[in-house]
């Protein structure tokens, strides 16, 4: 069980990354439409979920890990901050209702930067684990 | 049952290079769906422009990636000790080979869309067309690619035998 749920969990954690990659590329210039397009978001919702949903059932699942943990804590604020900058992004760009309409490119890359950030941060903070 | 996580008797001095292997896995991962896409767009709607995108994508994203992946995966190795076992687990050879298999499968995707793109941006027509084989190939070759690091993923976390 324990295998299945960190694969799931880091398969998870992949899309998530795949999406940052991809927006990265919409943010120096590659065409945003069509395929590409609907798979960044499917990838970004897919990947959201999964980590939340199996780092949270890890937490709760093995022995030594605690959901009040100070890492855990912190990985799910950066969790949450990178899905909003996320959200913003995509409504930047029209992907995500929200906006006036109008794709906003200069504030799709801010906000895919700051985005970019916290999913790296997230990302160290699950290696390194600190406290743990 | 209770479980205790890897994560948790890992030695510390082995996070730096865990990181960097799994962030380069992650660049590769996510510059080959990017590929995908486009060069599955260029093969479906003949774009000479996905067609760029998804060559531009592998040469700068998932080839980078492949580098830095290797170079964690070689230092995390090392500091492992696995070279000093007396058997090799069958989780590190199964990354190896995919890795192996996974280069070659990723050179001849970039060289073949990377020729198909010139080919197409110097005359528009023939077979080099976008839709035309080589692109085909090349979206074919980067989705099994993908395939089969998704299978690596697998053995590199859940470690069978």
């Amino acid at each position: 069980m324990y295998d299945l749920l960190l694969f799931l969990h880091v398969l998870a954690a992949f899309a998530l990354v795949a999406t940052v990659v991809m927006y990265t590329g919409f943010a120096l210039g590659a065409r945003w439409a069509g395929l590409p397009a609907t798979l960044a978001e499917v990838m970004w919702a897919i990947g959201g979920a999964g980590t939340l949903i199996f780092g949270v059932w890890l937490a709760l699942y093995v022995d030594g890990y605690e959901i009040w943990d100070g890492w855990i804590i912190a990985a799910l604020v950066l969790w949450a901050a990178s899905a909003e900058t996320g959200r913003r992004s995509a409504v930047a760009i029209g992907a995500q209702p929200g906006g006036d309409g109008t794709v906003d490119e200069r504030a799709m890359a801010r906000w895919h930067a700051l985005r970019a950030l916290l999913v790296l941060a997230l990302l160290l903070v699950m290696v390194f684990k600190p406290g743990a | 049952m209770t479980v205790i996580a890897p994560a948790i008797i890992r030695p510390d001095d082995w996070n730096v290079a865990l990181f960097i292997h799994i962030l380069g896995a992650m660049v590769v991962v996510g510059s080959l769906v990017l590929a995908t896409a486009y060069l599955v767009g260029a093969w479906r709607g003949g774009s000479p422009g996905s067609l760029r995108l998804g060559f531009r994508s592998l040469l700068y994203g998932a080839i980078p990636g492949y580098i830095v992946m290797r170079i964690g995966a070689e230092w995390i190795y090392s500091k492992e000790g696995i070279a000093d076992l007396p058997e090799e687990p069958d989780w590190s050879g199964i990354g190896y080979a995919v890795a192996d298999i996974g280069l070659l499968l990723l050179l001849i995707a970039t060289i073949t869309s990377g020729v198909v793109a010139r080919r197409t941006a110097a005359t528009g027509r023939g077979d080099d067309r976008p839709g035309g084989i080589g692109v085909r190939v090349s979206a074919a070759l980067v989705g099994i690619v993908l395939v089969v690091y998704v299978i690596a993923l697998w053995a590199m976390t859940t470690k069978p035998a």
